[in-house]
């Protein structure tokens, strides 16, 4: 272990411990009104008339007509308008924010609001949409030429569903004038996001806006687009009442009309000569919802993992996001990648049992190395670990043997072992980085020699405050004590890109690493210093061309072997989890508590999105189950003995050898669960989630057939 | 703030009770979820007389304000009731939820009604005006619906004293803490002198009221195992009638087909 990973109390520890850390739902301002949404109660509609009761004094209705800008977020595009048009395009949809002193009074003025509408068809099968959001495709090699030379060719369809981030915190902003600029507090991913989206929908000068991260209690991709959304309508109300305006949603709210991850349906052709494959066609649908927001990029980087860790020479790859009137899909841990990696392994694991071969062998014939092409005809440029990974992770589960010991089972309790390999590619995609964001830190250290992070990163809990303060700590050889780092004001702070994509530490991390350095140079004691750093994109990096899909995409990439291994009781199709394993490479962890509570929690989550978040949408298009009682996400008690390992693996260009970390711990879980499922179940499987009712379903054919 | 009386004493709660227009609180648990805040609250956790477990001649008699926390600590409740109390919530719901709650609350997922149920238990009810003791399978009249008079409280529950030792409870949840039954089973098997004398057997969230067929049960008494198994068919088939739960988020097939799965498991386990 390197010296930096050991663990020590977080940065934010004694704040959140004691109750003393701030949400954006704790401040109260003087004169502060409480704003409510009012959302579409149909899926898509044409508004027609909108009668609103007689307002009590102090009570006011907002809507598109209050917007001096653009009446559109600014997200990557902008079709999401900031409040209804003409239509209505999702249950949830927002029309209009009622605002005024009292909570209880906004929501009896909201309910006694009219909204007539004309309604229109919906669509809610994506596979039947008409709107095509976007439409990507590349290739590798020939795959036509694989198929005519191939001894087999398998098809397969699955299927995702959608995800709820389930934060402990909701949405939350505030919004306030003052001294002839729009201030925005709350909780979020990213607060330069929120600048441009607040500055574009009031026609600000961009100097004139002014955005502050509260402490935020989780985001999951979750607080990365939404906040936008929030801030500009909260601005607008905050604009036309010349008051601070607070919006907290309630989880009701804030679960059945914020984002989720996105739906597919993913059909893999695979072409096989000699048992070995050597072509793959993969089509994709993503369900996006009824904006766009940030289908786009989670599309490109479906495709892009859509391979995961093989080696396939020739590949013929396209997806389509699609507009469905359904809450907009988003960002979610993974962003796109857990989707085509489902599908992917549970793909191998067919083909494998088809040739007669075990899932595991199979794929391990086909894994990538060092210096192998990726999809995008970019290179593995650096050490592929999965080989030690996958011995670690047999050492811990005994997984051959436990496998072919349950592929024949009766009785009333069958168990299974599943296995999963999966990646992350580390930050953004593509060019991104150094086109677009071009990210630049700052560390100011002031006259009593305190060094302070100026960045626009945001800790959600993930742990950057203190990642952060280790890596700037370290490099300047002072104590982490020294070291400050506050949550982001974009008064103060360099826009350094968001919070998103397991850039943080990788990409901003290294850029503090390098400024921490500079200022060691520089240092003079007792004097006030500035240092800036600006990134570069590594010369290593072979420039990706998006239009074509052809280069690095990512600089490096992290990796995963996950197991799981369950026990169904085939009278009640109940699952027990036995044990979760994930063996992760995250090349060096900046501190190994915070690496193992993203492991553990990623590996959770992921078992939920596979074995039981199900969101259920009525023939209505209105979310059914919008609480925790009957949406449900797993407790400790559910996975009883989970157990998570980090490898060393240092990254040359990352702080201390360290690379993307939070959103890898999920993609392996759904495809291992499942796997655990078909190896108890003795069948093929192919959608996540896999309730008990699906387990039940295929335990009547198993009966039926017997 | 909320509006509400502390009564002290059971008098005191009933006289407020028939003279006010006030919602009887005892845990809490199911009415912070809607809390409202003009209506006005009965406090029952103090109401000393609701609060017991004891046993008199013929019965263990249970306050119906006794957290299922003192259920499963105390030493007269039966291992059925406790390990029914046992799954309901997380712990800190286990600590303020009252078994009364339980059953005026009127689920029929509800953990401890159906070891009620199948227990054949009674419910004495009292008011200003008096007390009745009725069996709980005449307490519902549907879902969120019971035959509860305005003035009158759920007071005790009695539950016979033995005969509950045979039994086989299962609760199917989506997760293994902090869930609500998908379907739940209990049932009880006696014999003597090589007969069945007791069957008893109850199942949760399957239709609007806890499902108790005694009719069916008795199908069984009085025969030996071999009696019993050749009227199997019949007995299982009256069951596949009886059971029909209402299509919701979960499907009715599926839990129809737990439940069979479960009772033909019991019957098997027993030999029949």
């Amino acid at each position: 272990m390197e010296t930096i990973s050991k663990a020590i109390k977080k940065k934010d520890h004694d704040s959140k411990i004691s109750g003393q850390a701030l949400y954006a739902d704790d401040y109260v301002m003087n004169g502060m009104l409480y704003g409510r949404l009012l959302g579409s109660s149909k899926a898509r509609a044409r508004i027609t008339a909108i009668i609103i009761p007689d307002l009590p004094e102090g009570y006011l209705v907002v809507d598109k007509y209050d917007v001096p800008g653009t009446n559109r977020v600014q997200i990557i595009q902008d079709d999401t308008p900031v409040f209804a048009e003409e239509t209505v395009e999702f249950v949830g949809d927002p029309i209009l924010m009622v605002v005024g002193p009292e909570y209880n009074k906004v929501e009896s003025i909201l309910e006694n609001i009219v909204v007539l509408y004309e309604e229109l068809v919906p669509t809610f099968n994506m596979r039947k949409a008409d709107t095509v959001f976007f439409d990507y495709h590349y290739a590798k090699g020939d795959f036509d030429k694989a198929q005519d030379e191939a001894d087999h060719i398998f098809e397969e369809t699955f299927q995702t569903g959608h995800q709820e981030h389930a934060y402990l915190e909701t949405q939350g902003i505030i919004a306030y004038p003052h001294a002839g600029r729009m201030v925005i507090r709350g909780s979020m991913q990213c607060p330069y996001y929120v600048h441009t989206a607040v500055t574009k929908a009031l026609g600000y000068d961009a100097r004139n806006v002014q955005v502050i991260q509260e402490t935020t209690g989780g985001g999951f991709g979750g607080k990365e687009d939404f906040p936008s959304i929030l801030a500009c309508q909260t601005a607008a109300a905050a604009l036309k009442t010349n008051r601070p305006v607070k919006v907290i949603f309630n989880r009701r709210e804030d679960m059945a009309f914020t984002s989720k991850r996105h739906p597919s349906v993913c059909t893999y052709k695979v072409a096989v000569k000699d048992n070995m494959i050597t072509g793959m066609g993969i089509d994709l649908i993503l369900n996006g919802g009824a904006y766009t927001t940030h289908s786009s990029v989670v599309l490109q980087r479906a495709l892009i993992s859509s391979s995961g860790v093989y080696k396939i020479d020739n590949l013929r790859v396209a997806g389509r996001a699609v507009k469905t009137n359904m809450v907009p899909s988003g960002a979610y841990r993974g962003f796109g990648s857990p989707q085509t990696i489902f599908a992917l392994e549970m793909m191998m694991d067919h083909v494998a049992r088809k040739l007669g071969t075990e899932s595991l062998e199979f794929k391990e014939k086909h894994m990538v190395k060092q210096g192998d092409t990726t999809a995008t005809s970019g290179k593995h440029h650096f050490h592929v670990p999965l080989p030690e990974m996958i011995q670690r992770i047999n050492e811990l589960t005994d997984y051959p043997a436990k496998r072919k010991r349950y592929s024949r089972q009766s009785g009333r309790y069958r168990r299974g072992m599943g296995l999963a390999l999966s990646f992350h590619g580390c930050g953004f995609t593509g060019s991104a980085e150094g086109e677009h964001i071009k990210p630049v830190v700052r560390i100011r250290k002031a006259a009593d020699d305190q060094v302070e992070i100026l960045t626009g990163n945001t800790d959600m809990g993930q742990g950057l405050k203190t990642t952060f303060c280790k890596i700037v700590g370290e490099t300047l050889g002072i104590p982490f004590e020294q070291v400050l780092i506050e949550n982001p004001d974009t008064d103060r702070v360099p826009d350094s890109g968001p919070t998103v994509a397991s850039r943080s530490i990788m990409i901003v991390g290294s850029l503090l690493q390098q400024a921490a350095e500079k200022l060691r140079q520089i240092w003079q004691t007792g004097e006030e210093q500035i240092v800036e750093e600006h990134y570069v994109e590594p010369k290593f990096i072979i420039p990706f061309d998006l239009e074509r899909f052809r280069g690095d995409a990512y600089p490096t990439y992290s990796w995963a072997v996950n197991a799981v291994e369950v026990e169904i009781d085939t009278l009640t199709a109940e699952t027990r989890i036995l044990g979760a394993w994930g063996i992760y490479d995250v090349g060096v962890p900046i501190d190994l508590n915070i690496i193992q509570g993203q492991m553990q929690g990623g590996l959770l989550q992921g078992i939920g999105y596979a074995a039981m978040e199900k969101i259920d949408y009525n023939a209505q298009g209105i979310i059914r189950n919008n609480n925790f009682s009957d949406y449900s996400i797993p407790t400790a008690m559910d996975v009883p003995n989970l157990v998570t390992e980090v490898i060393n693996n240092p990254y040359t260009h990352g702080p201390y050898g360290a690379k993307g970390a939070g959103e890898l711990s999920f993609a392996g879980a759904a495809p291992a669960y499942v796997e655990a499922l078909e190896n108890a179940l003795g069948v093929d499987l192919n959608k996540v989630p896999f309730t008990m009712e699906d387990t039940m379903g295929v335990l009547r054919e198993v009966h039926h057939h017997d | 703030m909320v509006n509400g009386y502390q009564a002290r004493s059971l008098q005191e709660a009933l006289d407020i009770l028939s003279s006010e227009a006030v919602i009887p609180y005892s845990g809490g648990t199911d009415l912070m979820k809607k809390a409202n805040g003009n209506a006005t609250y009965l406090f029952l956790n103090k109401v000393p007389e609701m609060k017991n477990i004891r046993e008199d001649r013929k019965y263990i008699r249970i306050g119906a304000g006794c957290t299922f926390t003192e259920i499963i600590e105390s030493e007269l409740t039966p291992a059925i009731l406790k390990e029914a109390a046992a799954l309901v919530a997380a712990p800190a719901i286990r600590n303020l939820g009252t078994v009364g709650g339980n059953i005026c609350n009127g689920s029929p997922k509800a953990d401890c009604a159906l070891i009620f149920f199948v227990t054949d238990s009674k419910l004495r009810l009292v008011s200003k005006k008096g007390e009745r003791v009725i069996p709980i399978s005449e307490f519902y009249l549907g879902r969120n619906h019971t035959i509860l008079q305005k003035d009158e409280l759920l007071v005790e529950i009695f539950m016979n004293k033995t005969g509950f030792e045979n039994y086989c409870y299962k609760k199917v949840g989506a997760r293994k803490a902090l869930t609500m039954s998908r379907v739940s089973f209990a049932a009880i098997l006696n014999m003597a002198d090589g007969k069945i004398t007791q069957c008893m057997i109850a199942f949760g969230a399957v239709g609007e009221v806890i499902l108790r067929r005694k009719e069916i049960d008795d199908m069984l008494i009085g025969r030996t195992i071999p009696e019993a198994r050749a009227v199997k068919e019949n007995y299982l088939a009256a069951y596949e009638q009886a059971i029909n739960p209402v299509q919701g988020r979960i499907s009715a097939e599926y839990k129809k087909t737990v439940c069979m799965n479960l009772l033909g498991d019991f019957l098997d386990s027993k030999g029949i």
